[in-house]
């Protein structure tokens, strides 16, 4: 297999972008990654995407190579719910490593603000089982919150040690020029906020975001030549749970986390202990908890007890989330997948505009569906 | 928003509350599956849940998707029968009782509407609601 590296990055401002289109944000994503390695022409575009039904625009990698120039190479879109952009990084890596293309480029993008809420949360749903849990009107914060009463329930875990994480998120985007929020919080601030999904409170879930992020992928030969300051993919993984979450072995458990994490591991040929800085999927509070917990950083049950305690904060190792995370930076959808990585590159090159925190080893974790397709990937200066 | 066509696929396995059991794990998997969840097996026989269980995990939903904007806060639950847990909305639940909490609680299933489907046909499908007592 071909060695993969990451010759370019770029990113837009994530938000509520209501005057700016799905091919203006992939625009401007792309060309920036394009030209910070160096100007190179993609072989392909892999999309990361979830609801561009919403707009109604599917057939995007051709849309969004055209707008950039790029008439004539090759592409398809990926889709796996909210790991969709994770999902199109694994995809545009095994473009590379197969030797079948020798650049290829990814692009996340989603555009959520066009609709009103109903029809957003709606769409955000379809990760759910249609047949058997959608029929009765759930919503993607509420099946969160079946999961959240269920694990602090089982395990004692307090309102307040939830809220930590939250707090942490919002404190780190705070530094962030591209987060949709830069705005402190605190602990009563989560606990007094309007309740979505009870036990889930408006602080406890990620915003509805815009946004489009890219990388530029590249044989280790060619990335060398591209950029002076290379970062590779050392090792990826990717992997499958039910998409309902009644018939899991344990609804507390998110078993897709930590398969794709050990396979991640493996195929690196490191180990937990090596890595410096994570960027995980924290959709809700509650997500980010188990993550920590699968991911191997916290035991079962720990995870908001060790964030309360002040773990994963900058300066601790691993450091989670500096970038403020789907919370604070903010959640588009299929490119969230994306920016973590364009995020954990630009840390391990030193030029991350927001917290740096450094480091030779970096993960990051895309979460689709409740836990039920997530995709690692292991980066490495 | 579900299609009439829908509901009417999946209206035997919904109204009857059917599960798949594994002839060689025994797993119960609800919703039904083609091949067992936990061991592979294709050798799944189809099972009738009995309607009464106990509620496992509870949310109220204060915002709503499209289609239940009326149905707002609505209650959902997963309730555990046997082995198996499904998901469903719960009724005739007061104040008091959401008050006091919901988990353990003993519930019956009853067949009641559900919301219109796309093309405005009103589907029945099974809701739950305190068990009554007795029994």
């Amino acid at each position: 297999m071909v060695k993969v590296g990451v010759a370019g990055v770029g990113m837009t401002k994530v938000g509520k972008l209501v005057s700016r289109s799905l091919r203006e944000l992939t625009s401007e994503a792309l060309m920036k990654a394009i030209d910070d390695a160096g100007g190179v022409k993609p072989d392909a575009i892999v999309v990361g995407n979830m609801l561009s039904s919403l707009v109604e625009q599917e057939n995007l990698a051709s849309l969004i190579a055209d707008t950039a120039g790029l008439r004539g190479i090759s592409g398809f879109k990926v889709e796996g719910a909210c790991g969709s952009g994770g999902a199109a990084v694994l995809a545009g890596y095994s473009l590379v490593a197969s030797g079948l293309f020798q650049v290829v480029a990814v692009v996340g993008v989603e555009k959520l603000s066009e609709l009103p809420t109903p029809d957003v949360t709606r769409g955000l749903a379809w990760a759910a089982d249609a047949d058997y849990e959608l029929i009765h009107g759930v919503s993607f914060s509420g099946l969160n919150a079946l999961v959240m009463r269920n694990y602090m329930k089982k395990y004692g875990v307090s309102r307040e040690e939830m809220a930590a994480w939250p707090v942490l998120m919002h404190e780190n985007g705070y530094h962030n020029p591209y987060a949709h929020f830069r705005k402190r919080i605190t602990i009563s601030d989560v606990i007094n906020s309007v309740t979505i999904a009870d036990p889930i409170k408006l602080y406890d879930a990620c915003p509805l975001s815009d946004g489009a992020a890219a990388v530029i992928l590249a044989g280790s030969d060619v990335v060398r030549k591209l950029t002076d300051t290379p970062v590779f993919i050392a090792g990826v993984g990717n992997a499958l749970d039910s998409t309902d979450i009644t018939s899991r072995f344990d609804i507390t458990s998110f078993i897709a986390s930590n398969i794709s994490t050990k396979q991640a591991l493996r195929n690196a040929g490191l180990e937990l202990k090596d890595i410096d800085i994570a960027e995980i999927h924290d959709a809700y509070s509650i997500t980010a908890v188990i993550s920590l917990e699968e991911i191997g950083l916290a035991p079962k049950g720990m995870g908001a007890k060790y964030v309360a305690e002040g773990r994963f904060r900058p300066g601790d190792r691993p450091a989670v989330n500096p970038s403020g995370g789907l919370k604070s930076r903010g959640h588009p959808v299929g490119a969230t997948g994306v920016y973590q990585v364009a995020e954990v590159v630009m840390q391990l090159r030193g030029d991350f505009p927001g917290v740096k925190v450094g480091g030779d080893v970096g993960l990051t974790q895309n979460i689709g569906g409740v836990g039920s397709n997530v995709t690692t990937i292991i980066l490495r200066r | 928003m579900a299609s009439i066509q829908r509901f009417w696929r999946i209206q035997g396995n919904v109204l009857n509350l059917i599960a798949t059991k594994c002839s060689n794990c025994g797993y119960v998997s609800y919703p039904p599956k083609a091949a067992c969840p936990k061991c592979g097996s294709r050798n799944v026989e189809e099972i009738k849940l009995p309607g009464r269980g106990r509620v496992v995990t509870y949310t109220v939903i204060n915002v709503p998707i499209k289609g239940f904007e009326d149905s707002t806060p609505l209650l959902i639950a997963i309730v555990e029968i046997n082995n198996a847990r499904i998901m469903c909305q719960l009724v005739g639940i007061d104040e008091n009782m959401l008050k006091k909490g919901l988990t353990g609680l003993e519930v019956e299933a009853v067949v009641r509407r559900g919301n219109p489907t796309l093309d405005n046909a009103i589907p029945y499908i099974i809701k739950f609601k305190p068990a009554s007592q007795g029994r």
